[in-house]
């Protein structure tokens, strides 16, 4: 073994160490925590381990998890489902047909996708207030449509583009309206592409904060991490154990949906961010 | 491109039909993000605080928040804290993914953990991190203390440094992996023949790097680095969570700044502190273009 590949060898394996452990060390004390009795057993040696903290935040009716979870998965659902829809026919139009403006309306969404999210959500506050929207599904739901549905347009294109043209042509020839024809030929072909673009939204919209937070009120619409933001404990301090308890219920979905699709998620970053 | 479109002959229906798709997407954009951009940078205009009747200031909004230190030490705290998240992800980012670009055992299972970060919603990060900051048991103090780093418990959330390094640290821990992973591909687009021939020619590892990976790869950590720049020059949730400003308002960003005069019923300044958010964060990726168009001439 030549000294190089001995030094190359001993990095190789004090990164991947390091890189486990930076990690999964939060997220391990997150489980840990979720499962012990008491938070302080550092100080105090003392700890017991057991599912109680799951059982209080899964049954205590004063704490809504369930509530939260509900809402986040319902308005990230919707979101994910209209904006699939929306954008692969934009993303259809922008790299399968022939007008004017078919370069700019890409660049123009791009732009749009730019502005910071608190230069948007005080006016949308003051028109949902009016509309009488706040507090509602449909407060998240609406803007939460126009945040992501950019970098959806972005991936769907990206693998359109991909399918040769003279599918569309041949169905053209044989009577088929634009429609049928994204639908029977390129949603098909392009699958991968529009479920990682769907995953993302989705994933997107189910971590979503400045938004939620200024525009809902209580349980009946507010999503986990507003749930999680303003967990407090009936007496001051925190109840760690249950807030663990409640993040892990939050996050372990979408860690084993990322582990289970993780191509699609990289693909779709890859697919947004390389050709963005 | 440009030209020959002046010369197509469109298709009449081809185009409505195009129309008619694109406009789902240009409805809501136009409605939920082009109009409350406009109507932001109207009311920054105006007066506009609770049982008071809005009238039209002008431009005093912006000359008051211009001289108020509470925006400058914002704006400060901003660029810092992007500064400092940014270069320690491409730094980290660099690391890990060279390390998961060559091939060892467990390389598979290393490159799926690395996604876990990056999956778990910012507020739960922030509150567990929160948890790890305490200052009696948490677990951060444990290690400082027992590693020798430091003799005394360190009071994260008390001291401005503190405060500071925690929210940096707990932003790289959840960025990292997406660093990583633009990285990562942008490593395997570089052909490996280049290597072999320096090789040949005599050229360490380190060399190597710095000669071909690093010069390589930089159109692409440009890229990362713009959209984390963007990203971190509009934090808000961790502040929330962590800090809540504090201490003494040393970490509030733009956007906390912003979210708080909105909190208070201020409309007109949250109006305005948004509008200068944006033109931030705007004039700063125009810079970053530049370096990157300047860095493709480079190559």
């Amino acid at each position: 073994m030549t000294r190089e590949t001995m030094i190359k060898n001993f990095l190789i394996f004090s990164t991947g160490l390091f890189l486990l452990a930076f990690t999964l060390g939060p997220f391990i004390w997150m489980l840990w925590i979720s499962l012990a009795d008491r938070a302080d057993f550092l100080v105090t040696g003392k700890v017991e381990y057991s599912f109680s903290n799951y059982y209080q935040v899964l049954s205590a009716h004063s704490l809504h998890f369930l509530d939260y979870l509900t809402n986040s998965l319902i308005i990230s659902t919707i979101t994910a489902v209209v904006v699939t829809f929306f954008s692969s026919m934009a993303a259809y139009a922008v790299s399968r047909m022939r007008f004017p403006g078919r370069s700019f309306v890409p660049l123009l969404i791009l732009a749009m996708s730019m502005f910071p999210q608190i230069s948007i959500v005080g006016y949308l506050f003051e028109m949902f207030s009016k509309a009488g929207l706040i507090n509602s599904h449909m407060a998240l739901i609406l803007p939460y449509i126009a945040w992501t549905i950019p970098i959806a347009l972005w991936i769907n294109m990206s693998y359109f583009t991909q399918i040769p043209l003279d599918l569309d042509k041949a169905a053209l020839v044989d009577g088929a309206g634009r429609m049928k024809v994204l639908y029977k030929i390129i949603f098909p072909l392009a699958l991968p592409g529009i479920f990682s673009s769907a995953l993302l939204v989705f994933i997107a919209c189910f971590n979503e904060f400045l938004f939620a937070i200024m525009l809902t009120i209580d349980y009946t619409a507010q999503t986990l991490p507003v749930g999680i933001a303003l967990f407090q404990g009936l007496h001051g301090e925190i109840p760690w154990g249950n807030l663990m308890a409640a993040s892990a219920l939050a996050s372990v979905p979408l860690v084993i949906l990322t582990l289970i699709f993780q191509r699609y998620i990289v693909a779709g970053l890859m697919g947004g961010a390389v050709k963005g | 491109m440009a030209s020959n479109n002046f010369l197509q002959n469109y298709d009449k229906g081809e185009v409505r039909t195009a129309w008619i798709f694109i406009a789902p997407l240009l409805l809501v954009v136009g409605v939920f993000v082009l109009l409350p951009v406009l109507g932001t940078f109207y009311s920054s205009l105006f007066l506009d605080v609770s049982y008071l009747p809005e009238h039209f200031v002008g431009l005093r909004n912006y000359v008051n928040l211009l001289s108020s230190p509470d925006f400058w030490q914002a704006l400060r705290f901003t660029l810092a804290y992007t500064v400092a998240a940014v270069t320690l992800e491409a730094f980290f980012g660099i690391i890990f993914a060279l390390l998961l670009n060559e091939s060892f055992p467990g390389r598979g299972m290393l490159r799926v953990v690395i996604l876990i970060p990056w999956a778990i919603p910012t507020i739960v990060s922030a509150r567990t991190w929160q948890l790890i900051y305490e200052y009696t048991y948490g677990v951060m103090n444990y290690l400082v203390v027992n590693c020798g780093i430091s003799a005394e418990r360190i009071n994260w959330m008390g001291t401005e440094l503190g405060a500071f390094c925690a929210l940096v640290f707990a932003d790289v821990w959840k960025t990292t992996p997406f660093v990583v992973l633009i990285l990562l591909a942008g490593l395997q687009a570089i052909p490996e023949d280049i290597y072999q021939q320096a090789k040949v020619d005599g050229a360490g590892m380190f060399r190597r790097f710095y000669k071909i990976t690093l010069p390589m790869l930089m159109p692409v950590l440009v890229i990362s680095l713009i959209f984390r720049t963007i990203d971190s020059l509009r934090m808000f949730d961790l502040v929330y969570v962590l800090t809540g400003g504090g201490p003494g308002g040393s970490t509030r960003t733009l956007s906390y700044l912003g979210f708080e005069a909105f909190a208070n019923d201020n409309f007109g300044m949250g109006s305005t502190i948004s509008v200068v958010t944006f033109v931030v964060a705007f004039a700063i990726t125009l810079i970053y273009l530049r370096v990157g168009k300047f860095s493709e001439q480079l190559k």
